[in-house]
C-alpha cells in the first residue's frame, strides 16, 4: 500500500507507451496505435522502390508504417524518408482549395474547381489559337504513377494538340536513358539488385548510395563474397568512407579514368572475346584509347598511373564478376552519356553483362523516373515507342483509341529547350505538375525573370507554398502518395502499385482525377473515355506494351503485382510464368536491342569542363545530397519533425580546413558563396569530405542552384548540375 | 445538377475498406523475426551481466533509419525520438575521416540520471540493467537532464515530464529485437550482455582510457566528446577506430541552452532573501526594511520554483531522493529555512511568552548557518553535473556572492560605513566570470569553458554587456544610497544567472553540423 503510494509505476502516462501484439507480422506495436488492418504500398520518394506496410485503422486510414518485409527490394528495411512518409500530408501549408491570382490585387484568391477547370481551359485555348500548338509546356516529374504521366501527355498531345512536354526526370536520368538507347538499342538498365549481393567487385561512380539510396548499400553490405567496393567521387562520401578503394577523382575525370582503363585492359589482352562478337565497333573503340595512357590520364583524373593501373586489374579479373553502377554524379554532367557509355563499354569488353552480379548500371534518383521512361509520351511515345516511327504512332492509336493524326510525330523541346523558348517568349504558357523547378532548375535565378514574360502559369502541387506554386497564376491543389493509386517502377525496372490510405485534404484531387476534369472541359472527354480509373488504364497501358522490350502484357493487374512482390519487365503474355522469379536481369542471351542484335561501343573525346576555375572564381563547386532525411526540394521532406532533426536547418557549405585557414575562415562563420550567376550565405563546415580547392553545397536549399552553371550533356540535355566556378567571401 | 466535379470530389473522400481486401493472416511470428534473431541474446543476462546496445562503426554510414524506426514503432510524438545521430570528424591527424554515430540511452552502470531524480522517478532493472523511468512517477524537475553526460532523457512539453529510451524492455522480454535493432539495414545495431561491475569502479577511474565510450579514443579534451567515467555507459561502440584527433561535428556550434527561467529566479531570490534576511541581524536598531523584503524575495523564489516543475503536485515525494540526490537535500534545506523568515517577521507582533527573548535570539542566529547551508546545497545541485561552467570554484562565488552582497547590501542601510564593501563584493563576485571571458580566444585550446566564454561574447553578447554594465552602475549606486543600488544589482543577478544557465557547456554525444531545428 505505502510502496504504490510512493511508487507510481503505472498510470495515465506510462500507458501512452504500453505496447501490445499488433498482429500482421508486426510483432508489438504501440496499444494505441494497434492497426485493424494493413495494406502495402510502394514509397514515393527514390527509385529504390522500397515497399512499405501501411498499418490503417478500421476506416482504411493509415495511423503508422513500417518497412515491408519479405518483399525483395528492402527486405523489411527503409530510410527515414520512408518510415516517415505519412508526415508530410498532414502539413498545414497543403492546398485544399484552387488558388487563382487575381489581377487586381496580385494575390491567389481561393476559387472553386468549376472556375479553376473553366480557366485553365480558356487561358490555354486562347494561347493556343492565337499562338500555335508551340506556345504552351508542360514540366512533369517522376514523383507520380506512371498512369498519371501517361494520361497527362496524352491528354496534352492528343487531347489538347499541345507539343512540347518534359519532365524533372531530365534532371535525374535523362542522360542513362540516352545512354542505354544508343548502346542497347532501347533504354534498358539491365540489372536486378541481387547483382549487389552478388557480385565480386562493385564499382560506385558518382554514387553515394549510403546517403542517397541508403537500402541499396544495404544490399552491398549483404553481399556475402567479400566484394571489392571501389568508389570513384571526388568527395570522400559516406560510401566512399566505407569503401574498400576510394578514388578521389578530379570532379569530371571520370570520362579520362575509364578510357584510361579501357587502355590497359585492351592492351594486357584481359578482355572477353566471346563478348566482344555480340559488341559493334570494337576495333574503333581500341583504337580510340589506344594513346590514353593511365599516365595521360593522370593529370586529367588527379590519380595516379599506378592507381589506374591497379583498378584495371581489379575490373578487368577472369573469372570475376564486375558491376559498374552510377548515379547522379555520372548523370548530371555535360558529357555524361559518354560517361556512362564508357562504362557499359567496360562491362562489354570485359563479359560482365547478362550474368549474375555485373553489369553496366544506372541507379535511377526518383520513384517513377523509369515509370516516366516508358510512358510519360514526352521524350518517348508512351509504351516505350517512337514517335517518328509510323507503325508506333498506327499501334499507339489503335491501342488508346485515338484518331492517328492527333498523335504527333514531332519530338518536343527538352526542358531547357521549353525554358529558353520561355524566355524569348515563344512558350507563353507553361503547366507545372508535381515539381518546383523555380528551386531544382539550374542557375535558378534566371527564371524570376522567365515567370515576368509568361502570361500564364499553372502549378500543380500538393502544397500551395512551393517556390513554383507562390509565383503560379493558377494552382491546382493535388493529392499526394498516400492518397492515391496506380504503379511506380523502380530502378530494377520492378513494378509495384501505391494505394490510397489517407483522404486528401479538402477538396484537393489525385492528378488522375485533375486530368480527367480537364479533358472533359476541353472537349475531349470522348478519347479518354476508358481512363475511369487508374487501374483501367493501367491495363490500357499494359496492352500497348505488346512486342516492345518492356513488354508487361503478362501482367493481370494491381493484385498479380502484389501477390508477387512487384514484376520486373519485360513480362510478356507470352512466356509470363504466373509467379515470377523475383530477381531477373536483362541480355542473358547476349541479344541486345539494335536490329542486328548487337550493342554499340560509343566513345568521343574528353571536353574540358565547361566553366573551369580561374584567379577569380578558384573553386570548384559541387552539389548534391545532403543527408538521407533530405528530398530534393524538401517541399515534403521539410514537413516532418524526425527528418528536420536530422539534418542542419541552414544551408552550409563544405570546405577543406587547409582552405578555410588560408582565408581565415571558422567553422560555423557565415560566409557568402558567390559564382558568376549568383550569390548566397552559407555557414561554414570545416568537412573531412572535400579536396582542397573544392567546395560542396546540398542541393536542397533554395539558394543553392542559383549557383550552379547552366550546361548541358549535348546528347541527354540534362544539366550540369556538379561542377562550376564559385569563391568564397568572408 | 451532378457534375463530374462533384462525383470526383465523392470519390476522393472514400477511402477503400482494406479490411475485405487486403488483409493479412493474423497472429504469426513477426516477420522480421529470422532477420533480428542473431540481433540480440539468445538468453536473459546472468547475475553480473546486463544488456547493452552495442553500434558497429564498420556498418553504420549514416542512413538514420534508427531513428525513425524508433519514433515509429514507439508510437513517439512528432518530434521525438530516443535515438539520435551525430557525426565524428577525423580532425587535424585523420582529415578525410568522418564516422556517423548513432546513441541512444547508454543504460550506465551507474546512472545518474537515476542518482539525481529526487523522487525515484529512475530505476535500474535488476535482471536486464535497463535504466527505466517511471513516467508517473516523474515530477518534470528536468534534473536529469542537466545530470546525464549524453543528453539523452528529453522533456515533454505537453506532458510535463521527461521521457526516455527504454530499450524496447517490452519488445526484448518477448524475444522481439528493439525498434531500432529491428529496423538497421545493415545490422550495425545489436544487443549484447556485457558485464557489470560496479565494485570495481574506483579501479576503473584510473584506467580510463581503456573504458572510453569509443574505445580506440584515448580521451581527448578538445574532442567536445562525453567523459565515460561518471556514469560508466554500457553501449559498446566497436570496429573502425576512432582517431585521437575526432571531434564531435557539433562542437563549436554556438546555440545557448536552456534558460530555465524559474530557475533563475529562484536561485536569485531565494538568495538574495537570505543575503537580506541575514543582514537584519547586523542592525540592532531593528530597521525591518530589508528583513521584510528579503522574506518576500525570498518567497518569490521559492514560489518561482514551483513553475519549474511539470508535476508539481507529485514533488510531496522529494524525501525519496535524499540519499542520492543533491536536488532532495535543496529541497529539504530551502523547507528547513522558509519558516525562518516568516518567524523573524512574526516575532515583533506577537505577545509575550517565555523565552520569547531567547527564541528571537535562536532563530535570528539560525538564519546564516541554515540559510548558507541551503545555498551550499544550490551550489552542489549543478557542481554534480560535473559542468565545466557549473563547477564550485566558479559555481559558488556566483551564488554565495549574491548573499553576501546582499547581506552588505541590507547591512549598509543601517552602517554606511558598509557601503564600499558592498561594492566590493560586487566587483568581487565577477572576478570568476571575468576569469572565464578571457578564454574566448579562438586560438586557445577548444575546452567546455571556452565554448561558454565564446557563447557569452557571441549569441549572448548583450545579456553580458548588461550584466556587467549594471552590476557597474549597482557599484556606483551603493555610494548614493543602497536603495538605489538593490533594484540595479538585482537586474544584473538575474542575468548573472540567466548566463550561468545559457552558456554552460552541455556534455552530449556528437550532434550534427549546424544550428538545430527549432522545435514547436
Amino acid at each position: 500500500m505505502i510502496e504504490t503510494l510512493l511508487k507510481q509505476s503505472s498510470g495515465p502516462l506510462t500507458r501512452e507507451l504500453v505496447q501490445s501484439p499488433g498482429s500482421f507480422g508486426l510483432g508489438n506495436v504501440p496499444t494505441r496505435l494497434t492497426p485493424s488492418s494493413t495494406t502495402t504500398s510502394i514509397c514515393g520518394y527514390c527509385a529504390t522502390g522500397c515497399q512499405l506496410k501501411l498499418h490503417l485503422d478500421e476506416e482504411g486510414n493509415a495511423i503508422n508504417l513500417s518497412p515491408q518485409a519479405n518483399y525483395p527490394v528492402n527486405l523489411g528495411m527503409a530510410c527515414p524518408k520512408g518510415w516517415q512518409a505519412l508526415d508530410p500530408l498532414t502539413a498545414t501549408d497543403r492546398g485544399t482549395v484552387p488558388l487563382l491570382r487575381d489581377p487586381a490585387t496580385g494575390r491567389r484568391q481561393p476559387v472553386d474547381w468549376n472556375t479553376a477547370i473553366a480557366t485553365f481551359t480558356d487561358r490555354l485555348k486562347g494561347i493556343q489559337q492565337t499562338h500555335g500548338r508551340d506556345a504552351a509546356a508542360f514540366l512533369s516529374t517522376g514523383q507520380i504513377p506512371f498512369e498519371e504521366m501517361a494520361f497527362l501527355g496524352l491528354l496534352w498531345k492528343s487531347g489538347m494538340g499541345f507539343l512540347h512536354g518534359d519532365a524533372n526526370t531530365r534532371q535525374c536520368m535523362a542522360t542513362a536513358v540516352t545512354a542505354y538507347k544508343q548502346s542497347f538499342g532501347f533504354d534498358a538498365p539491365p540489372y536486378t539488385y541481387a547483382d549487389f549481393e552478388e557480385s565480386d567487385v562493385i564499382i560506385l561512380s558518382g554514387a553515394n548510395l549510403a546517403i542517397a539510396h541508403p537500402i541499396l548499400w544495404q544490399r552491398i553490405m549483404r553481399n556475402k563474397r567479400s566484394p571489392e567496393i571501389i568508389v570513384i567521387d571526388p568527395r570522400a562520401t559516406e560510401t566512399a568512407q566505407a569503401a574498400t578503394v576510394h578514388l578521389p577523382i578530379k570532379p569530371k575525370g571520370d570520362l579520362a579514368l575509364y578510357y584510361a582503363l579501357a587502355h590497359c585492359i585492351i592492351r594486357d589482352g584481359r578482355i572477353d572475346y566471346d563478348a566482344i562478337k555480340n559488341t559493334e565497333g570494337f576495333d574503333d573503340f581500341a583504337a580510340f584509347v589506344q594513346h590514353r595512357t593511365p599516365e595521360q590520364a593522370a593529370h586529367q583524373t588527379g590519380l595516379e598511373a599506378a592507381t589506374i593501373e591497379k583498378v584495371a586489374r581489379l575490373v578487368s579479373e577472369p573469372g570475376k564478376r564486375v558491376s559498374w553502377w552510377w548515379t547522379m554524379g555520372i548523370n548530371q554532367s555535360y558529357e555524361g552519356v559518354r560517361a556512362a557509355q564508357a562504362m557499359i563499354n567496360l562491362a562489354l569488353i570485359t563479359g560482365n553483362i547478362g550474368k549474375p552480379g555485373t553489369g553496366a548500371n544506372s541507379i535511377t534518383g526518383q520513384c517513377n523516373a523509369m515509370g516516366s521512361r516508358l510512358f510519360s509520351n514526352t521524350t518517348s511515345l508512351v509504351g516505350g515507342h517512337d514517335f517518328a516511327n509510323e507503325d508506333h504512332r498506327n499501334k499507339v492509336s489503335v491501342g488508346l483509341g485515338i484518331p492517328i493524326e492527333q498523335i504527333t510525330s514531332d519530338p518536343s523541346l527538352a526542358y531547357d529547350e521549353i525554358l529558353r523558348a520561355a524566355e524569348d517568349g515563344k512558350i507563353k504558357a507553361l503547366w507545372v505538375v508535381a515539381t518546383n523547378p523555380f528551386h531544382s532548375w539550374i542557375n535558378s535565378g534566371r527564371l524570376s525573370a522567365l515567370r515576368e514574360k509568361l502570361d500564364f502559369l499553372v502549378v500543380q502541387d500538393m502544397y500551395h507554398s512551393t517556390e513554383s506554386a507562390e509565383i503560379a497564376d493558377l494552382y491546382l491543389p493535388a493529392a499526394g502518395w498516400g492518397e492515391k493509386t496506380g504503379c511506380l517502377i523502380n530502378s530494377e525496372r520492378r513494378l509495384a502499385p501505391i494505394r490510397p490510405v489517407r483522404k486528401a485534404p479538402g477538396q484537393a484531387l489525385t492528378d488522375f482525377r485533375i486530368f480527367r476534369l480537364l479533358a472533359q472541359s476541353w472537349g475531349c472527354g470522348g478519347m479518354f473515355q476508358q481512363w475511369t480509373d487508374p487501374e483501367a488504364a493501367f491495363k490500357l497501358l499494359r496492352d500497348l506494351t505488346q512486342g516492345r522490350p518492356c513488354d508487361i502484357t503478362g501482367i493481370r493487374d494491381y493484385d498479380h503485382l502484389d501477390e508477387s512482390g512487384g514484376i520486373q519487365w519485360p513480362y510478356p503474355e507470352s512466356d509470363a510464368d504466373p509467379h515470377p522469379s523475383a530477381e531477373r536481369r536483362l541480355f542473358e542471351s547476349g541479344q541486345f536491342y539494335h536490329p542486328d542484335g548487337k550493342a554499340r561501343l560509343l566513345f568521343s573525346a574528353p571536353a574540358p569542363l565547361p566553366e573551369p576555375t580561374d584567379d577569380e572564381f578558384s573553386f570548384t563547386l559541387l552539389t548534391g545530397r545532403g543527408t538521407s532525411s533530405q528530398w530534393h526540394t524538401q517541399t515534403r521532406t521539410g514537413k516532418s519533425d524526425i527528418l528536420r532533426k536530422l539534418y542542419p536547418a541552414q544551408a552550409y557549405v563544405e570546405i577543406h580546413p587547409r582552405d578555410a585557414r588560408r582565408l581565415g575562415i571558422l567553422n560555423n562563420q557565415v560566409i557568402t558563396v558567390r559564382s558568376r550567376r549568383g550569390s548566397m550565405k552559407a555557414s561554414a563546415y570545416l568537412a573531412p569530405t572535400v579536396q582542397p580547392g573544392q567546395l560542396f553545397l546540398p542541393m536542397h536549399y533554395p539558394e543553392v542552384n542559383r549557383l550552379t552553371h547552366p550546361s548541358f550533356d549535348k546528347h541527354s540535355r540534362q544539366p550540369n548540375y556538379k561542377a562550376c566556378a564559385a569563391r568564397l567571401e568572408v | 445538377m451532378r457534375t463530374l466535379i462533384d462525383d470526383l470530389l465523392a470519390e476522393q473522400g472514400r477511402l477503400q475498406t482494406p479490411a475485405a481486401k487486403f488483409a493479412e493472416v493474423h497472429d504469426r511470428e513477426p516477420d522480421l523475426a529470422d532477420h533480428y534473431r542473431s540481433l540480440i541474446p539468445l538468453t536473459k543476462p546472468g547475475k553480473d551481466e546486463q544488456y547493452a546496445f552495442e553500434v558497429s562503426l564498420d556498418r553504420c554510414t549514416g542512413c538514420k533509419a534508427c531513428v525513425s524506426a524508433c519514433h515509429n514503432l514507439n508510437g513517439l510524438d512528432d518530434d521525438e525520438s530516443w535515438r539520435d545521430t551525430g557525426a565524428l570528424l577525423g580532425g587535424e591527424a585523420a582529415p578525410s575521416w568522418q564516422q556517423t554515430v548513432t546513441t541512444a540511452c547508454h543504460h550506465c552502470e551507474s546512472p545518474e540520471c537515476m542518482h539525481g531524480c529526487p523522487v525515484g522517478a529512475y530505476e535500474k532493472d535488476e535482471d536486464t540493467g535497463i535504466v527505466r523511468h517511471l513516467d508517473d512517477q516523474c515530477i518534470g524537475c528536468s534534473y536529469c537532464i542537466l545530470k546525464c553526460p549524453f543528453d539523452v532523457p528529453k522533456y515533454s512539453e505537453a506532458r510535463g515530464i521527461v521521457r526516455k529510451c527504454d530499450m524496447c524492455h517490452q519488445r526484448l522480454a518477448e524475444g522481439e529485437a528493439p525498434a531500432c535493432v529491428q529496423a538497421c539495414p545493415t545490422e550495425a545495431i545489436r544487443i549484447i550482455k556485457v558485464p557489470t561491475n560496479i565494485p570495481a569502479i574506483p579501479e576503473r577511474r584510473r584506467t580510463e582510457h581503456e573504458k572510453n565510450l569509443f574505445q580506440s579514443t584515448i580521451p581527448n579534451p578538445q574532442s567536445g566528446l562525453p567523459s565515460s567515467n561518471i556514469t560508466f555507459p554500457t553501449t559498446r561502440y566497436v570496429g573502425r577506430k576512432v582517431p585521437t584527433t575526432a571531434v564531435a561535428a557539433d562542437r563549436d556550434q554556438l546555440t545557448p541552452e536552456h534558460a530555465h527561467w524559474p530557475l533563475v529566479f529562484m536561485l536569485v531570490l531565494t538568495h538574495v532573501g537570505i543575503g537580506l534576511v541575514g543582514s537584519a541581524g547586523f542592525q540592532p536598531t531593528a530597521s525591518s526594511a530589508p528583513l521584510y523584503l528579503g522574506t518576500l524575495l525570498f518567497n518569490a523564489g521559492m514560489i518561482a520554483a514551483v513553475f519549474h516543475l511539470g508535476q508539481p503536485h507529485k514533488a510531496w515525494r522529494f524525501f525519496l531522493g535524499l540519499r542520492t540526490s543533491w536536488l532532495s537535500r535543496e529541497i529539504l534545506a530551502f523547507s528547513l529555512f522558509a519558516p525562518i523568515p516568516l518567524v523573524l517577521c512574526a516575532l515583533p507582533l506577537l505577545p509575550d511568552f517565555p523565552f520569547k527573548e531567547n527564541v528571537s535570539i535562536l532563530v535570528q542566529a539560525s538564519v546564516l548557518p541554515v540559510g548558507l547551508l541551503a545555498v551550499l546545497t544550490s551550489v552542489m545541485i549543478y557542481a554534480d553535473t560535473r559542468r565545466s561552467l557549473w563547477a564550485v570554484p566558479l559555481s559558488a562565488p556566483r551564488f554565495f556572492g549574491t548573499v553576501f552582497a546582499f547581506l552588505l547590501l541590507g547591512a549598509s542601510v543601517e552602517f554606511p560605513l558598509l557601503r564600499p564593501f558592498a561594492a566590493a563584493a560586487i566587483a568581487f563576485k565577477t572576478l570568476p566570470e571575468l576569469w572565464v571571458l578571457r578564454l574566448a580566444d579562438i586560438d586557445t585550446d577548444w575546452s567546455p569553458l571556452r565554448h561558454s566564454a565564446r557563447l557569452q561574447l557571441g549569441p549572448l553578447g548583450n545579456i553580458t554587456f548588461w550584466r556587467f554594465a549594471l552590476a557597474a552602475l549597482a557599484m556606483a549606486a551603493v555610494i548614493f544610497s543602497p536603495w538605489f543600488a538593490l533594484p540595479l544589482l538585482l537586474a544584473s543577478e538575474i542575468l548573472e544567472r540567466q548566463l550561468f544557465f545559457q552558456s554552460v557547456q552541455a556534455p552530449k554525444m556528437p550532434g550534427t553540423f549546424g544550428p538545430a531545428h527549432p522545435t514547436h
